[in-house]
């Protein structure tokens, strides 16, 4: 309780005091990507939207990428490591079966003191850490500081046969900071959902418990991603509106206020489209697969961090925020800014995507 | 939002083991090793298998539907503690909540190995806490014959399959169940004490040609011996500290059932009584995340702790990860299922959400006195319709 008598900040009200981002330097680009799935490069753009995808390092995986983002969350938040007191880590894509990757990115900052554990809802992830992390905060004031991230190297889990899912996702990483924040700021009632009906829609098929991993998986391909795109169209189109809705009853939040819109990032066409059934004004909604593709859990924190990046979130500014993903997993909330920015805004401004594109 | 209680507590306890009992002996065969070496060494004497294609979840669902059951509620929020989920994507969780008939509740899978139920109940507790949730269903489920090497004597003998679940339920913080502290820990330091090196990012499964070191369960078990020994007791003096317990006041003691002389050593240097320490790793070995729970569920069969006892649980794990929770014994009717087959429905994927049927063709049951009476066999026999 001592925490609400030195300072300003609600123990109920919790928000995001840091934030940082990490891709690996290797890219694949939409012709590296058109070759490999043997179609062409305006099929590509047409069909994903994705010009670019970065490809981890063969000696990275996912904790290297989630530890470089915790760092840059830690010196946005100006706080160390070994004030951190819990790490949750959102994958599809751990380092091993055993143990957790949150243990690895525990060791790999230094943040001795912290509770480290995974949590799995795919490409939900991050929202539902975000979730346990806010109540981990509020119903333990000896607990301050809380970090959230979602990591994947989905390079080693894809099928170049696939053309639907070998042309979407990518590696990267991204990570916020939660504190205890003033009454006006942080996170509003976060909704979660699931519907375990439709758990095959999207995945990896083998390699747990059910199909562990053989010779025979191997030669299934069962360790990559498979996708029913056209059920996932169906499933995000109708859920994108009911989210940003739920969000903003829930908060009482009104749609002209919402500054940003910062979705999980399926492809930027399928985005665009589900998000004009909301009817909010196209610009508020934050794009980042151009440059990225689809990060899994990485993607929701990676758009909030380019926002942060863009200038376009001043401390007060109301953010709204939607997940979704295989499982099928779904939530939405709002968030109102604490202000938190991130140190080297270079690889997030927009004009970095754009030079890309003019390489060609 | 909900009002905010001030306590979670255990309302309802359920279990999962798969008729398939594995003695030491059916083990030591190619292992260099005999019952005699095992029992002293561990304190096995048994262990459940599943057969090849039962999953975590399966196991995950006949546990939930116990402890649904045994509470006479529903959940509105599911946790499943595992170190095997039925496939790296998407969680199993949300399948696991679909089959129980929890239609679309928030559902996600926690991975801290074998404190996994502890995190899981440590979480749970918060979401109640907080107003988040009324009735979070915690699974602690695993299917270890998957990841273990057959071969490998260290922990070939060790481990078992089986889940055990508990429903909370927002309450007084002197109700039975109540849990009263928590305490958690990790070190990620330790991380390659306990591990599977290949099947992630690092070295995915799909490159073949791995060696057994690469691609089975490993572990150090010297010096995890050492650290599960000094975490358990101080994480365990931690949250009594915090609950303001003395250790020879602790009615009920149940850790991590991963070693017998682990267990022994921790209650010795904590102070606990002999006769208030429980567990059964003789008759299942070391099952995980699902080790607490099942633990529970055994002693509460047995009827020896009076509810409302100063309960004590405490877990050690790969990560690494410990953690420990001071409770109020519970007040609960433990109930048991058998692996539920996954539904046909799985390879219908035009099935309607909510069309198909959800009830069982077998119910929980009750059993009469301990599962280690029992040894695995005429499960059937004992079944009472609920």
């Amino acid at each position: 309780m001592h925490l609400t008598e030195t300072t300003p900040h609600s123990p109920k009200h919790i928000g995001v005091t840091g934030i940082g981002a990490y891709v690996p330097p290797q890219l694949r680009t939409y012709q590296d990507t058109a070759a490999a799935v043997g179609m062409t490069e305006q099929w590509v753009l047409e069909r994903t939207g994705i010009r670019q995808r970065h490809i981890a390092k063969s000696e990275q995986a996912t904790s290297d990428l989630a530890a470089e983002a915790v760092r840059a969350a830690l010196s946005s938040a100006g706080i160390g490591a070994d004030q951190l007191d819990l790490i949750i880590v959102g994958t599809t894509t751990p380092d091993e079966i055993c143990p957790s990757t949150a243990c690895r990115v525990q060791a790999l900052v230094g943040a001795q003191r912290a509770v480290a554990l995974d949590v799995a809802a795919a490409c939900s992830s991050w929202l539902f850490g975000i979730q346990v992390a806010k109540q981990w905060l509020t119903t333990n004031t000896d607990i301050e500081h809380a970090v959230v991230v979602g990591s994947e190297v989905y390079s080693r889990f894809l099928d170049f046969s696939d053309r639907a899912t070998a042309a979407l996702f990518g590696d990267g990483a991204a990570a916020t900071v939660l504190s205890r924040v003033p009454q006006t700021e942080g996170f509003g009632p976060i909704t979660l959902g699931s519907d375990g009906t439709q758990a095959e829609h999207a995945w990896i098929p083998g390699g747990g418990s059910r199909r562990p991993a053989s010779a025979i998986t191997v030669r299934d391909r069962a360790h990559a991603v498979h996708m029913d795109g056209r059920a996932a169209r169906v499933f995000v189109h109708d859920v994108f509106p009911q989210m940003i809705d739920q969000a903003l009853s829930a908060s009482g939040v009104k749609p002209e206020d919402v500054k940003v819109v910062v979705s999980h990032q399926p492809n930027p066409v399928l985005l665009r489209k589900a998000y004009a059934r909301t009817g909010l004004p196209e610009d508020r909604l934050i794009v980042i697969g151009e440059r990225v593709g689809n990060l899994g859990a990485g993607s929701l924190p990676y758009a909030l961090a380019q926002a942060s990046a863009e200038g376009r979130l001043q401390t007060g500014d109301a953010v709204l925020l939607v997940a979704f993903g295989a499982g099928l997993t779904w939530g939405s909330t709002t968030l109102i800014w604490s202000g938190a920015t991130i140190g080297d805004p270079s690889p997030f401004i927009p004009s970095a995507s754009s030079a890309v594109s003019s390489r060609r | 939002m909900r009002g905010m209680a001030l306590a979670a507590a255990i309302c309802g306890v359920g279990a999962c083991l798969p008729p398939n009992v594995v003695s030491n002996d059916d083990l030591v065969g190619e292992l260099e090793t005999s019952d005699a070496w095992i029992r002293t060494r561990t304190g096995i004497e048994r262990r459940r298998r599943v057969q090849p294609g039962v999953s975590t979840g399966d196991l995950a669902v006949a546990a939930g539907r116990a402890a649904l059951v045994s509470a006479g509620q529903s959940a509105d929020f599911v946790l499943l503690a595992t170190t095997t989920p039925d496939r790296p994507c998407p969680g199993t969780a949300p399948e696991v909540a679909h089959r129980l008939g929890l239609g679309d509740v928030p559902a996600l899978d926690v991975s801290a190995v074998c404190s996994g139920f502890i995190y899981g109940l440590a979480i749970a507790s918060s979401l109640v806490k907080a107003g988040v949730c009324a009735r979070p269903l915690v699974i602690g489920a695993e299917v270890y014959s998957s990841i273990i090497d057959p071969l490998d004597r260290d922990t070939a003998v060790i481990f078992g399959d089986g889940a055990g679940a508990a429903l909370l339920r927002g309450a007084s913080s002197e109700e039975p169940g109540a849990i009263r502290a928590v305490d958690l820990g990790s070190d990620g330091s330790g991380s390659d004490l306990i591990a599977i090196a290949a099947g992630g990012s690092r070295l995915p499964a799909r490159n073949g040609a791995l060696s057994r070191d690469l691609l089975y369960f490993r572990m150090q078990g010297r010096e995890v011996y050492r650290q599960a020994v000094q975490h358990m007791t101080a994480s365990s003096q931690a949250v009594l500290e915090r609950a303001n317990w003395q250790p020879r006041l602790i009615g009920a003691f149940i850790g991590h059932q991963a070693n017998q002389r682990i267990l022994n050593a921790v209650g010795d240097r904590l102070g606990i009584k002999a006769e208030c320490r429980f567990g059964n790793i003789a008759e299942v070995g070391n099952t995980a995340a699902a080790s607490i729970p099942l633990a529970m569920a055994d002693t509460l069969t047995r009827g020896v702790v009076r509810p409302g006892k100063r309960t004590l649980l405490t877990a050690f794990g790969g990560g690494l990860t410990w953690g420990s929770i001071a409770l109020n014994w519970p007040d609960v009717l433990p109930l048991y299922m058998p692996p539920q087959a996954p539904p046909a429905c799985q390879d219908t994927p035009g099935s309607l959400p909510g069309s198909e049927s959800h009830g069982p063709a077998v119910q929980p049951w009750l059993l009469p006195t301990s599962i280690t009476a029992l040894n695995g066999t005429a499960h059937e026999a004992e079944h009472v319709p609920s």
